[in-house]
């Protein structure tokens, strides 16, 4: 499924709330997600996407396309959240290397690396198909 | 006894009505009779909380007529139109000597540590007062003030022409520093705002965009305004806590967070992202030194002051006033007492 879509952000929550280790990691957490994946028509990605999620005591609870108010807002260029699925850049890293430009205190958004992590371990086994340039990379995933 | 009527603060959620002893101005002082007075945001954080001393007359932003004058005040006249300064510094501490009269030690305020202008008179240091120049009336002059304040903030920011500000919350200070911030050579100036009245004004006042935070992302939105990269300075003009928290990151890195308004509760702050993002916080407060400067911005109407006034009121409606503006959702902007009006 595309990388972003809606089918994946249903995708992502079904296989969050069904991980044990993920869950464990994300108890108590109620913050809210907008995730920006900027256009780079030198690659093929036409438009900018954007979606979001929220967390009640933490498991996802809803996920949509397109922008509303939430606590922390991460940007970056399509291809960063493809290297960061890819495993070719860690999210923390990207994030304090500001590759992941993140809007929302910082410290608090740190202080969850270890859930951050385990969600991109969880991600990365979702059948996922990038755009343009991109789908040299396309993720074949895991069951 | 010669008496008058003003508007005086009983404690926390207490304002009335009364009629009380006229001043007599003492020397270096003038006696204004007031047209009219502003309610400021800082008179309604008083009003909820008592926090001025109990029997004072508050009200700061006013204008009006010299009645009568104390002695040693040369080159003053009764009937002189005229805003005053609220900031009365002491002339004498080492900022006031380094000419920083707004960081005076020794800094007292009129309508909050004086008797002030929510009053049929009010005395003042003629050392503070502006003369008012034909093309502003004085309902006009009520409003120097604030953009007094509108302007020290943007002359202290670090705004360049051409940069790029966000001005969080449009009430008047923030609707005038928006103006200020227009006036200074800005090329965008995006508002933030949730009251729907107050976020119309911003946009007939030239705001690029006015968003709103309960129901858009605001990241995403200056993103979108600014090539990515967030805007050079952040005015806060508000008195809630979360635009101080947003401010920290909603401003680009090496950018200024710049505080205007007064928020009374504790605000939790990123201080992280300040030292990682290259940030400044700083804040100003009053703006003796800009005074002139909004008198004839005012008089060139550059600056629109009347676009602010939503309301205008007797001195004996200021308390309901005050009851329904810290009700919430009065849809107010600046309300102003007509209290010797023109004449």
């Amino acid at each position: 499924m595309k990388l972003a879509s809606l089918d994946y952000m249903e995708e992502v929550k079904r296989r969050s709330n069904a991980d044990a280790a993920y869950l464990e990691l994300a108890k108590g957490n109620n913050e809210s997600y907008t995730l920006v994946l900027e256009a780079e028509p030198a690659q093929g990605v036409m438009e900018t996407i954007i979606v979001g999620f929220d967390n009640v005591d933490g498991k996802l609870d809803q996920v949509w396309l397109g922008q509303r108010p939430t606590q922390f807002t991460l940007s970056a260029p399509y291809g960063v959240w493809v290297d960061i699925l890819r495993g070719k850049m860690g999210a923390t890293k990207a994030i304090t290397m500001r590759k992941l430009r993140t809007q929302g205190p910082f410290l608090q958004l740190l202080q969850g690396a270890n859930r951050i992590l385990r969600w991109v371990e969880i991600l990365r086994t979702i059948p996922t198909e990038f755009e343009g340039s991109y789908a040299q990379y396309n993720l074949k995933g895991q069951a | 006894m010669v008496t008058m009527k003003a508007v005086v603060l009983r404690g926390a959620g207490q304002v009335e009505v009364v009629e009380g002893a006229r001043p007599q101005p003492g020397p270096g002082e003038a006696l204004i009779r007031v047209g009219y007075c502003g309610i400021c945001g800082s008179d309604l954080e008083a009003f909820q909380t008592g926090m001025y001393e109990a029997g004072l007359v508050i009200g700061h932003e006013f204008a009006g007529t010299i009645a009568a004058l104390g002695p040693g005040t040369a080159g003053w006249q009764v009937g002189d139109r005229v805003v005053a300064s609220d900031a009365i510094p002491c002339y004498e501490c080492g900022p006031c000597r380094e000419g920083r009269l707004d960081a005076c030690q020794a800094l007292t305020m009129v309508g909050v540590t004086h008797d002030g202008a929510l009053a049929e008179y009010v005395c003042m240091p003629v050392r503070g007062l502006h003369r008012l120049p034909p093309a502003v009336s004085l309902r006009q002059g009520a409003l120097a003030e604030p953009l007094a304040v509108a302007l020290n903030a943007v002359r202290r920011s670090r705004l360049r022409i051409g940069d790029r500000a966000l001005v969080m919350g449009a009430g008047p200070i923030g609707l005038l520093t928006l103006q200020s911030a227009l006036v200074a050579g800005a090329r965008m100036v995006a508002v933030t705002e949730v009251e729907p009245a107050r976020a119309a004004v911003a946009r007939r006042l030239g705001a690029t965009a006015v968003l709103d935070p309960a129901r858009e992302n605001v990241g995403v939105a200056l993103a979108s305004l600014t090539d990515g990269l967030g805007p050079d300075v952040v005015y806060v003009c508000t008195g809630a806590p979360e635009p101080f928290r947003d401010a920290i990151s909603l401003v680009r890195k090496g950018g200024q967070v710049f505080v205007v308004g007064l928020c009374v509760a504790p605000v939790e702050a990123d201080l992280m992202s300040v030292a990682m993002g290259d940030l400044c916080i700083e804040g100003s407060l009053a703006g003796r030194a800009t005074f002139p400067a909004a008198v004839d911005l005012i008089a060139q109407r550059r600056v629109d002051v009347e676009a602010l006034v939503s309301h205008e009121i007797s001195l004996d409606e200021v308390p309901a006033a005050f009851a329904w503006l810290t009700a919430g959702g009065s849809g107010a902007v600046k309300v102003l007492a007509r209290i010797g009006g023109e004449a």
